[in-house]
């Protein structure tokens, strides 16, 4: 029974524990979902705090806003009112203005009524004295028209006076003419007599005259035909070509060499024109008219004689040169033609060019013992054969430097025979040139710190490569440069620059304060050889050279060289040359075939 | 005479053994010759010069007929080389005695079987004109000298740092 009892109390306990685990489970579901609920809310309690964040940022940012929009109405609305203002004062000094204006006006407007009143009494005036005028023009005439009656019988009568006057004045003259008659008529007689005899003595003198004059007329007749006739011959036989033409160009004489010359006969080419007849041509085979050539030249100058060296192509189209002087004939100060002067100058120029040749080799073979002496005395000053004392190391040295001098002006006398020969092989390239100033800049900077010369270099952007033969135009550089360095004086200054000139031209200016270029020797520092008075005075090294070649090479490039300087003193030097960017086209032997 | 010269040979050989740089001179004005060799020897080279190679091989001849020696040295200074184990550089005049000139020397030197294209061959003339020099160039030379506008010392230097660079 217990057992029982226990037993259903257990069931009824685990049932109720069963149930209240039921009730417990709906709970707990119910708790869960509570919870998720709730998890939900904070969620969306946190969505809506964060919103409000965000409205309130915003609303913050709008308050500014509205607070700086306020600020700056409330400057406009001052600036408003300054302006208000202003206008304000303006509007009054506009309304001063027009009273004023308005008073003017007033004014104005009694003048002109006064003026008015004025013109009318004027024309009243007017026509009352017109009135009067007419009236007194009236008077006048008839007091004219008296007048002149009464001249006119005034004349009459004086006109009777005057005839009477001439009767009596005539008869008297006519008894005195007749006496004056016959009083000369016995005169003339005799001195018809004397006149007959003088007129013969005369005559026969003039006879006389008449006669030597035709004998001397005659003679000197001739003597003039023969001084015309020697003198065209002695034109017509000249050893060289002559040609003279009229102010229009037109041949009218033409000797004998010039014949030959040209392989024309007088007959073909005389009245025609000149520049149409003989046909020069240039070294590039261009052909050169030659009149209006010298039509500037003699513009210019009435008395320019040109010398100028063209091409002349025989019949067989063989050219030669031919050195042209040509040199106006001026008659009382105008050019009325022009006399040419025509020479052959082919041996001249063989001469010239075996002249040059014999240099060239010349020079090679110099080289040979100078490079024996260079490198005996570099040995000897190096020690190699042993120590030499202070003075043999100082004759030596005398020594190695001349030669070295040797050495520069064989190789410049080879530079000029080849420039000269035209062998002077053109290899243009892209050189930048502001590297290739520097590298002999480089070169020469040792002579510029000896010298304590201030040196400056500058190079304008951009400019750089060009096409030219980097050699030739190291040598141009170099010349220039070293110049400036040489003929500088210790302490002294040179600026070197690099630019653009235009037109695809570069610039390189070279300037020192050295010691200048003397006024009467400018025109010849550019010739082969020359060298300045003041320099060859101060430094006796130097080939003469030098600038001969840079010219030559910058004008065999299509650029230009020039130089100003304010003479001797230390005023200096300074170098212009102009290169094209293009630059120098390539070249080879102008002589080959 | 001939044994003379194989003991100039062997000597030279010794000279190559102990690692000193040879270097061939061909230069036909005596004077020059003798102070380049004497240049070279005082900066540590082996000279062995054209004239020499003729004087050693061929005494007879070059009485007799210098032309004749000329032409032959070019061949021998050829021969000479290859009876040495080695030549660094070579030193050459353009101008020689004779019908052929450096020009030639270069173009056998250089065409033998290529065996010889890296030895660098430094002219020392005095014959400048542009086109000589370019015929050098072209042919393969290392550089070109003028001969009156360099000094000795200056081309050794050269000469000297090309060999260095070989290294």
């Amino acid at each position: 029974m217990k057992k029982k009892v226990i037993t259903s109390v257990s069931n009824e306990i685990i049932r109720n524990l069963k149930v209240l685990a039921k009730e417990k489970e709906v709970v707990r579901r119910k708790l869960e979902i509570t919870a998720k609920e709730l998890a939900e809310t904070a969620k969306k309690l946190a969505t809506t705090a964060r919103e409000r964040e965000i409205v309130r940022r915003k609303l913050e940012i709008t308050a500014k806003e509205l607070a700086a929009t306020a600020e700056k109405l409330a400057a406009t609305a001052k600036e408003k009112e300054v302006v208000r203002r202003k206008l304000e004062i303006t509007a009054e000094k506009l309304a001063v203005t027009a009273k004023e204006l308005a008073a003017t006006a007033k004014e104005k407007e009694v003048v002109r009524r006064k003026l008015e009143v004025t013109a009318a009494k004027l024309v009243v005036t007017a026509a009352k004295l017109a009135i009067t005028a007419g009236k007194l023009a009236v008077t006048a005439e008839e007091k004219e028209d008296v007048r002149r009656k009464l001249a006119v019988t005034a004349e009459e009568k004086e006109d009777v006076r005057r005839n009477l006057l001439v009767t009596a004045t005539k008869l008297a003259a006519t008894a005195e003419e007749r006496e004056s008659v016959r009083r000369k008529l016995a005169v003339t007689a005799k001195e018809k007599e004397d006149a007959r005899r003088k007129l013969a003595v005369i005559a026969k003198k003039l006879k006389k005259s008449h006669e030597t004059l035709e004998h001397k007329v005659l003679e000197r007749t001739k003597d003039l035909e023969m001084a015309r006739v020697k003198e065209e011959a002695i034109l017509l036989s000249i050893g060289d070509g002559l040609l003279v033409t009229d102010e229009k160009g037109i041949i009218i004489i033409m000797n004998k060499t010039a014949e030959k010359l040209f392989g024309k006969k007088r007959e073909e080419t005389i009245g025609k024109i000149f520049s149409d007849t003989i046909l020069l041509e240039n070294e590039k085979g261009f052909l050169v008219f030659l009149e209006q050539y010298q039509a500037k030249t003699i513009l210019k100058d009435n008395t320019t004689t040109s010398v100028s060296t063209y091409y002349y192509r025989r019949k067989d189209k063989t050219k030669f040169p031919m050195s042209v002087m040509a040199t106006p004939v001026i008659l009382k100060g105008k050019v009325i033609g022009a006399i040419k002067i025509f020479r052959d100058i082919t041996s001249e120029r063989e001469i010239d060019k075996a002249k040059t040749e014999f240099v060239s080799l010349a020079s090679h073979q110099l080289r040979t013992p100078l490079s024996t002496v260079n490198w005996y005395a570099e040995m000897l000053l190096a020690g190699d054969v042993g120590e030499l004392n202070d003075k043999q190391k100082k004759y030596l040295d005398e020594v190695y430097k001349s030669n070295q001098r040797m050495v520069e002006l064989v190789n410049a006398l080879l530079d000029v025979s080849s420039l000269e020969l035209g062998t002077f092989i053109v290899e243009p390239e892209s050189v930048d040139i502001s590297k290739l100033a520097q590298s002999v800049i480089d070169e020469q900077r040792p002579q510029i710190n000896a010298k304590k010369i201030s040196f400056s270099f500058s190079s304008e952007k951009n400019v750089g490569v060009i096409q030219a033969d980097p050699k030739h135009l190291r040598m141009v550089v170099q010349n220039i440069l070293s110049n400036a360095v040489k003929y500088t004086p210790d302490g002294g200054k040179i600026e070197m620059s690099l630019s653009w000139a235009g037109k695809g031209n570069i610039l390189l200016k070279i300037l020192d304060t050295g010691y200048g270029i003397p006024k009467n020797q400018q025109n010849k520092i550019f010739t082969k050889l020359f060298r300045a008075d003041n320099v060859r005075d101060k430094d006796t090294d130097g080939t003469g050279l030098g600038l001969y070649i840079a010219k030559s090479i910058v004008e065999n490039s299509g650029g230009k060289i020039w130089f100003k300087s304010l003479g001797v003193g230390d005023s200096g030097t300074t170098f212009y040359v102009t290169l094209p960017l293009l630059g120098a086209k390539k070249r080879g032997n102008r002589y080959a075939k | 005479m001939i044994k003379k010269a194989l003991k100039e040979i062997n000597s030279k050989k010794k000279d190559i053994s102990s690692k000193k740089k040879t270097i061939l001179v061909i230069e036909d004005d005596r004077p020059l010759l003798g102070v380049i060799n004497a240049k070279l020897e005082k900066s540590g080279f082996g000279v062995i010069s054209a004239r020499s190679v003729e004087e050693a091989f061929n005494a007879k001849i070059k009485k007799n007929s210098p032309k004749a020696i000329t032409v032959l040295s070019i061949e021998q200074a050829l021969k000479y080389i290859e009876s040495l184990e080695r030549v660094d550089a070579v030193w050459l005049d353009h101008h020689l005695l004779g019908e052929e000139d450096g020009l030639a020397f270069v173009k056998k030197f250089k065409a033998n079987g290529g065996r010889w294209n890296k030895i660098p061959v430094f002219v020392v003339s005095n014959a400048a004109s542009p086109k000589t020099i370019k015929s050098y160039i072209d042919s393969g030379v290392s550089k070109y000298y003028v001969k009156s506008n360099h000094r000795l010392d200056e081309i050794i230097e050269d000469i000297n740092s090309l060999l260095k660079s070989f290294k």
